[in-house]
């Protein structure tokens, strides 16, 4: 066991009782979290030790300035086409005369002579708008007019971010143990009952769009047994987003949010996993005299998460964006429900603002993704050709 | 096969002029059938037929691909069939809908009588009050289908005798209706044809004469007043020698709280046509003390039976109409008089929404719009992204380097915005709606934020596959022997990649409806006004009901939408593993 997944043969007569502890200790790390947190660590240090390293932060910088140019174009283009919606003053403005005064303070309409406003050309809107954002002008982008009248869409939607990242962590911390456990074990079972019932489950829940989940949730556990309350309460009333209560009121859409996802994470751990249990090196370690158990969570589970690590993390960035039905069903006051509510009460400076942070969110999500395939596996050379 | 050709082919060639064993050899005869290939006595397999077969012998597929196509089925018969899509398009702007039988409970004929799906509902902790309301009712379609007797419960803090019982949905009592001549005739007849005609069991039932006619026209007293004039006397009498702060506290004067306690009486008559009998506006208040109220009635009764008011004439008989200018105002049984004027009995299948809409027929209108929707939509994106991909994937180099960030950006757009900013532009754009409609502008606005990215994927597939066949030996061939660039692409290249092809556009059409649906669900896109309807309106509908009080109207859109999408889903799955047999459980 002790040299089983050694690769270079060491003499073993002249080491020293400590040097060998050391070896063991390098070779054998343990198996715990800790064990796991710690080989990330190191294959990071790894990552910045690698010959090629001056090519890959080349492909870094190369990636992140591709991203920083498309981000703009998308940027333009949102902008034109948000500038472009016609603002409806008379259905639920408050107070016009503000509106128009926060408009022309921001350089987005002009006041005629006559008295009236109009709006200004698209393009001096955007120049408008970048000297506002980069001279440190309050409230660069915009007021909401509908939401929360005169209060700034950063306002706003920092008081929206946590509930939605509680929700989402929670739900991730339930689903990727879940998740990988439960594809491990399919994989083991492979082309046993328990994996064809499994898999029927996991078909049947990948399938199935989250909102009947959330439905059924909600009415047997809130209203049919009337265990958990059928929707959020708000964090303020009940005693912080960290008390008991709220907690309670926000498990029916961790729930349902969890359900799809443990499914995804199983189907593709088992996918990958079986995979590699049919390598030849796991051949090998069993041979070398490896227990089925050792050689599975050292070797196999350790070289399956290969592509399953990066999806986890472009899981955790996506923590920022909330789903819009589950919390619409569940009535959270969340991100994700505040995006509906600005498209939906037409409040176009948040409705804005949330796009471009959700939009910044996927890319930054792609590239960290695409980035930390170089990290789980240096045997991937990142941009590089084929 | 292979050696008798060889031993054929050997050659007579003369050794030193020599012939060694010369009869060993012997002649080839060409016209000797052994010296060619047999014939293959099987038929070739096609790469179709293959894929065919490899599909027939997945059953999980098989069975996705008969339930898509019931729900197709469905789709398009139902709408066709039921006598409830072909009403007058005049009275009914968006379709058949009558608001008594709103929140129907679903009805299914084979269920009658079980306490399943037959449209009836378990009420319990009813009050004496209301459980009267359902006992004495002169309808031919007595509401209590069953009777679970009664309990004490505590109400507040006092302990009450409540009523458990069992409602039919569809039992929706007597109304008062307004005819013309022709249909009154006609039901009538009906009558008269059924032996039924003013008997208890007709359609038509004596019209309650509750009129609050104190005084005649001419100001003298009425001498055969309605109830509620009646009822106007019996609160004076009561109200004689009585504390008159007992009624209200705030008011004062005597005769206008009793006009305000016999106008609502009266209201309530109007607003509830199935009561024919006398009611008291006095109720016992929690201190035992009693008081008139404008907001509850009750029962009068007399030996357990209420006292009827309808109406008679001079001679003691029933009055059944009142005729206004050729028109009849009668009292019906509104099952039985819907059931003869429209020709079809209203009962819905999977239960009705708030205006009384039939769900089963909605369900499938709006599972046609999604099916349509997810299959245009499928091909739009797939004709797009083929030839993208295969222009990307083809010419290499600087094109694909330039079509790559042009998807990239695209993709970076979520279609929700470009989805919002459509329909609102579309929306605001007169001459636009003035073309295509309100339900055009709708479905515009989805075809150009699901073509517009939708694509992608398909684009990706196409280029890899060009990737993969560009630079093989037969093209090169095909290309040395003076084939253009087109041929190249769409005869030689591009038929390697239709598997996936049809694997992909077959996995998109569960996504686009399920795309399509979640908008509809969250009101990014509204039908209500359009017409329209999609699986993901009726789910929005369903949420607005409430989950709590009508979860049928959830329940059918969700099953329906979650077999489509596990369906579709292991229909598309077979199709892959038939096309690709090398990617069998890949992702399985």
């Amino acid at each position: 066991m002790k040299s089983a997944i050694k690769m270079k043969p060491t003499n073993q007569n002249q080491q020293e009782t400590t040097n060998s502890e050391m070896a063991k200790k390098e070779q054998h790390p343990t198996t715990s979290f800790w064990g796991y947190l710690k080989r990330f660590f190191v294959s990071i240090a790894h990552f910045f030790m690698r010959k090629d390293i001056k090519s890959t932060f080349a492909y870094i910088g190369k990636r992140l300035i591709l991203m920083v140019f498309t981000f703009l174009v998308i940027f333009f283009i949102c902008f034109v086409l948000v500038r472009l919606l016609p603002i409806s003053v008379d259905t639920g403005m408050k107070d016009q005369a503000t509106f128009y005064k926060q408009m022309v303070a921001q350089g987005r309409y002009v006041q005629n002579k006559d008295g009236t406003y109009s709006p200004m050309p698209i393009m001096q809107q955007l120049g408008n708008f970048l000297a506002n954002l980069f001279s440190g002008a309050a409230n660069p982008w915009g007021f909401s007019y509908h939401i929360e009248w005169l209060a700034s869409p950063d306002q706003i939607m920092g008081r929206q971010l946590p509930p939605t990242v509680l929700i989402n962590i929670y739900s991730m911390l339930i689903s990727i143990p879940l998740g990988l456990g439960l594809g491990t074990f399919m994989a083991l079972k492979k082309n046993k009952w328990e994996d064809h019932v499994l898999n029927v489950l996991v078909m049947l829940f990948i399938s199935v769009p989250s909102f009947i989940y959330a439905f059924l949730l909600q009415y047997l556990f809130g209203y049919v047994w009337n265990v958990l309350r059928p929707t959020a309460e708000s964090a303020n009333a009940v005693g912080g987003y960290f008390s008991w209560r709220y907690f309670t009121s926000i498990i029916l859409p961790i729930l349902s949010m969890t359900f799809g996802s443990i499914a995804g994470y199983a189907r593709y751990t088992r996918a990958e996993l079986t995979e590699v249990l049919t390598s030849d090196f796991m051949l090998l370690a069993r041979t070398k005299g490896l227990t089925r158990a050792q050689a599975t969570v050292r070797h196999a589970f350790r070289n399956s998460m290969v592509p399953i690590f990066p999806m986890i993390l472009g899981e955790v960035i996506s923590v920022l964006s909330g789903s819009m039905i589950i919390e619409n069903i569940f009535q959270v006051n969340g991100v994700g429900g505040l995006y509906l509510q600005s498209i939906q009460t037409r409040d176009f400076d948040v409705f804005q603002y949330v796009s471009m942070f959700y939009i910044l969110i996927g890319l930054l999500g792609t590239l960290v993704v695409d980035i930390s395939y170089g990290i789980v596996d240096p045997r991937i050379r990142m941009g590089g050709k084929k | 096969m292979e050696n008798e050709t060889n031993i054929n082919l050997v050659p007579a060639s003369p050794l030193e002029g020599k012939h060694p064993a010369k009869e060993l050899f012997q002649k080839s005869k060409r016209d000797d059938a052994a010296m060619h290939d047999q014939a293959f006595e099987t038929k070739p397999i096609s790469y179709f037929r293959g894929a065919m077969m490899r599909f027939a012998k997945n059953k999980a597929s098989i069975v996705a691909a008969v339930i898509i196509f019931i729900i197709i089925l469905f789709a398009i018969i139902v709408p066709f069939a039921s006598p409830k899509a072909h009403v007058d398009s005049v009275a009914y702007p968006n379709g058949f809908q009558n608001p008594y039988f709103s929140y129907a409970l679903p009805y299914n004929p084979m269920f009658k009588g079980t306490g399943f799906w037959d449209g009836t509902e378990e009420k319990k902790g009813i009050s004496d009050r209301v459980y009267d309301v359902y006992r004495f009712d002169d309808s031919n379609h007595h509401p209590i289908v069953k009777d679970n007797g009664s309990e004490y419960r505590m109400i507040g803090t006092v302990r009450k005798l409540t009523y458990n019982i069992r409602v039919d949905s569809y039992a929706i009592g007597n109304k008062v209706v307004t005819v013309d001549s022709a249909t009154y005739q006609k039901i009538v007849s009906y009558e008269q044809e059924k032996g039924i005609y003013q008997t208890a069991n007709s359609i038509m039932k004596p019209l309650v004469y509750y009129a609050d006619n104190y005084y005649n026209a001419d100001g003298t007293k009425n001498t055969n007043p309605g109830y509620c004039a009646r009822y106007r006397d019996v609160i004076s009498n009561d109200l004689a020698g009585v504390d008159y702060s007992e009624l209200s506290e705030t008011q004062t004067d005597i005769r206008m709280q009793i006009n305000n306690v016999v106008d609502a009486m009266q209201n309530y008559y109007n607003q509830n046509p199935s009561i024919y009998y006398e009611l008291d506006a006095k109720t016992q208040a929690m201190n035992g003390t009693w008081k008139y109220t404008q907001n509850s009635f009750s029962v009068i009764k007399n030996e357990d039976k209420p006292i009827e008011i309808y109406q008679k004439d001079d001679a003691g008989h029933y009055v059944y109409e009142q005729e206004f200018h050729g028109d009849y105002t009668i009292r019906v049984d509104y099952y039985d008089y819907f059931t003869l004027t429209r020709g079809f009995e209203p009962r819905y299948f999977f239960g009705a929404n708030a205006s009384g809409q039939d769900i089963f027929l909605r369900l499938a209108q709006g599972a046609r719009f999604s099916l349509l929707l997810g299959i245009g939509i499928s091909l739009i994106n797939i004709i797009i992204g083929v030839i993208w991909g295969s222009i990307s994937g083809y010419y290499g180099g600087t094109t694909d380097l330039i079509m790559e960030r042009v998807t990239d950006i695209i993709s970076g757009i979520p279609s929700i915005i470009i989805l919002t900013i459509c329909s609102i532009q579309f929306t605001n754009n007169i001459a636009l709606r003035q073309a295509v409609g309100t339900s055009g502008i709708y479905i515009l606005a989805f075809l150009v934020a699901f073509v517009y990215s939708g694509w992608i994927g398909v684009a990706a597939t196409t280029r890899m596959q060009f990737y993969r066949f560009k630079g093989q030996e037969y093209v090169l061939a095909s290309r040395t022997l003076g084939a253009k660039d087109g041929r190249l692409i769409f005869k030689h290249i591009l038929p390697n990649a239709i598997g996936t092809l049809v694997t992909s556009s077959v996995l998109m059409i569960p996504s686009v409806i399920f795309s399509e649906s979640s908008l509809s669900y969250l009101g990014i896109i509204n039908f209500t006004t359009s017409g329209l309807c999609s699986i993901g309106s009726l789910l929005n509908e369903g949420q607005a009901a409430g989950l709590k009080d009508h979860p049928h109207m959830l329940l059918f859109p969700c099953l329906v939408i979650a077999l489509l999408m596990i369906c579709f889903n292991l229909f598309g799955n077979g199709l892959r593993d038939a096309f690709n047999p090398s990617l069998r459980g890949s992702d399985n």
